[in-house]
């Protein structure tokens, strides 16, 4: 039986395509946005002209740190409290994302090849609540 | 400008609510005794204040809306005076100093009180106070869960991927900071740990420890600023302010901040610290080297080896081997909070940017004891907080 699924914070990210970031990129000095922003926030950039994209898909972890205890609210994670790996990732498409990561510590390195997935964070009411994640490619 | 001179500091001793020092004190308690040793330092009388700056506090006080300078005014007894409360997560103390600062230097006021206290609630501080999904900090908490530890944790271990650092250096940051306590009556960790009792001590965020991470504490700090030529009618050796500034991160900033940004095309550090530590010496007139201690942000110990090399007190990957050599203790040639710092105190956070101008002070006139640095003619104070904000300051003798 799968379970009904939920984002974390709806609006921000779809399961299509293997999971992807919905953020956007500017036209005109090519920086990419996520979440996206209602105008580009580059000071050197007199355009602004954003367009919609969705990021995901491969990365490389630029560094990493675990979560040994339970963070404070606004967290939300399922009793009891199990430590998870934090990713800094920076994917291909050129924006580096912060997100938990499928596996332990003890499996990570600076510099290793991952991917997006969304996967849940919690759960609550009978609902898996998801968020956008990293496993080791 | 006028030349600004620091004329008395205060501090109420850290400690944790509950406790022997601080125990159910209110921050307004924490913070009227820090001021009434700063105006007692300085000669000053509450009347002759002509304004007061201070430290908003999120977490206490402040009739819940940050000010916390208006219960001090009113704690000490009104006189009409104005009143600016700054905030700037973290880094509200290093802004209410600047404000107080400036405020003198252009000669709109020739005495200031400057002030931060905190009350702490218990455990990891929640940086998100509001569950809004505009807030980005909102975002990163829900959907990721990545407290300041797990930050702090994320630059450390890249510092390990980068210079080949050793937990084993890291740890002996912590030895060298609660060596440095040992005997300063503010601290909150006044006894030695052993590099084994570090080591020995639960990952709080894998790689850092709980040594190695400030804890959150209750505490208080003031400073009494003033015109130099006013000064003249107390003292005959105060303590010069040379410059203080505040920064902002820049738009290159590809530190872990936020949900994402741009992938960076080279190394990236802390702008905003950078930025207002290269504007103090450049304002100044006083260069990295000519520095006789540091008074840095090190709510952990990975900012002891990170920040002198970003600006410039030595040489990128020369820290560890500078603690290692025990060159950043009080006697070595970069001492690096000699206070014993956020590690040995906790973080009171509002009151930090005070508490370093207090060391500084101490430290310039001679005064610190067995944590004095030798000849300390020249003192540099560093604070950053949340949303990007960034504070620096030289004092001089």
């Amino acid at each position: 039986m799968s379970e009904l699924r939920e984002p974390c914070v709806p609006g921000l990210f779809t399961e299509e395509e293997g999971g992807r970031l919905l953020g956007a990129r500017c036209r005109s000095c090519g920086t990419p946005y996520f979440p996206a922003p209602s105008h580009c926030r580059n000071p050197a950039c007199a355009g602004s002209e954003l367009v919609a994209e969705a990021f995901g898909g491969a990365g490389t972890l630029w560094s990493y740190s675990v979560a040994n205890f339970a963070p404070p609210a606004p967290h939300k994670f399922d009793a009891p409290f199990r430590p998870y790996v934090i990713g800094v990732v920076d994917l291909d498409a050129g924006l580096r994302v912060v997100g938990q990561m499928l596996g332990a510590a003890s499996e990570m390195r600076v510099g290793a090849r991952v991917e997006l997935v969304i996967d849940p964070i919690s759960h609550e009411d009978g609902k898996a609540f998801t968020s956008w994640k990293f496993r080791l490619a | 400008m006028q030349e600004v001179v620091v004329l008395g500091v205060g501090m109420h001793r850290f400690g944790k609510t509950g406790d022997a020092i601080v125990g159910n004190k209110s921050v307004t308690e924490l913070c009227r005794a820090a001021v009434d040793m700063a105006l007692k330092d300085a000669g000053v009388s509450w009347r002759q204040i002509e304004a007061v700056s201070a430290a908003s506090s999120r977490f206490s006080g402040g009739k819940g809306w940050g000010l916390n300078g208006n219960d001090i005014v009113e704690d000490l007894g009104c006189t009409g005076i104005p009143v600016f409360n700054l905030s700037a997560g973290c880094a509200a103390g290093g802004n209410a100093f600047n404000v107080g600062y400036s405020m003198v230097a252009g000669g709109m006021y020739d005495m200031v009180l400057v002030v931060g206290g905190e009350v702490m609630p218990k455990g990891m501080i929640q940086t998100s106070g509001v569950e809004d999904i505009n807030d980005p900090e909102f975002l990163r908490q829900r959907c990721v869960g990545m407290p300041g530890p797990a930050f702090w944790a994320t630059l450390a271990r890249r510092r390990m991927h980068d210079h080949g650092t050793t937990e084993a250096q890291l740890a002996r940051v912590t030895v060298k900071a609660r060596k440095c306590a040992v005997g300063n009556p503010y601290a909150r960790f006044q006894k030695e740990v052993s590099i084994d009792e570090v080591l020995a001590s639960p990952y709080v965020s894998d790689p850092l420890r709980l040594f190695e991470i400030c804890p959150v504490s209750n505490g208080a700090a003031a400073a009494v600023i003033c015109s130099a030529a006013m000064a003249r009618r107390f003292t005959r050796k105060p303590v010069t302010v040379a410059t203080s500034t505040v920064a902002t991160i820049g738009f290159d900033d590809a530190l872990p901040r936020s949900l994402a940004g741009p992938v960076p095309s080279g190394a990236s550090f802390h702008t905003e610290a950078k930025a207002a530590v290269m504007r103090a010496f450049e304002r100044a007139g006083i260069g990295p080297r000519e520095v006789s201690f540091t008074e840095l942000q090190d709510n952990t110990c990975y900012y002891e080896l990170a920040f002198p090399e970003e600006w410039g007190l030595c040489e990128p990957g020369e820290a560890e081997h500078l603690v290692e050599a025990g060159e950043t203790a009080p006697s070595g040639r970069m001492p690096i909070n000699p206070s014993g710092g956020f590690v040995s105190f906790g973080e009171a956070t509002t009151a930090m940017g005070v508490f370093q101008i207090a060391e500084l002070t101490w430290q310039l006139r001679g005064e610190a004891g067995a944590r004095q640095v030798p000849g300390a003619r020249v003192g540099l104070a560093q604070t950053n907080g949340l949303g990007g904000n960034a504070t620096a300051a030289i004092l001089k003798r």
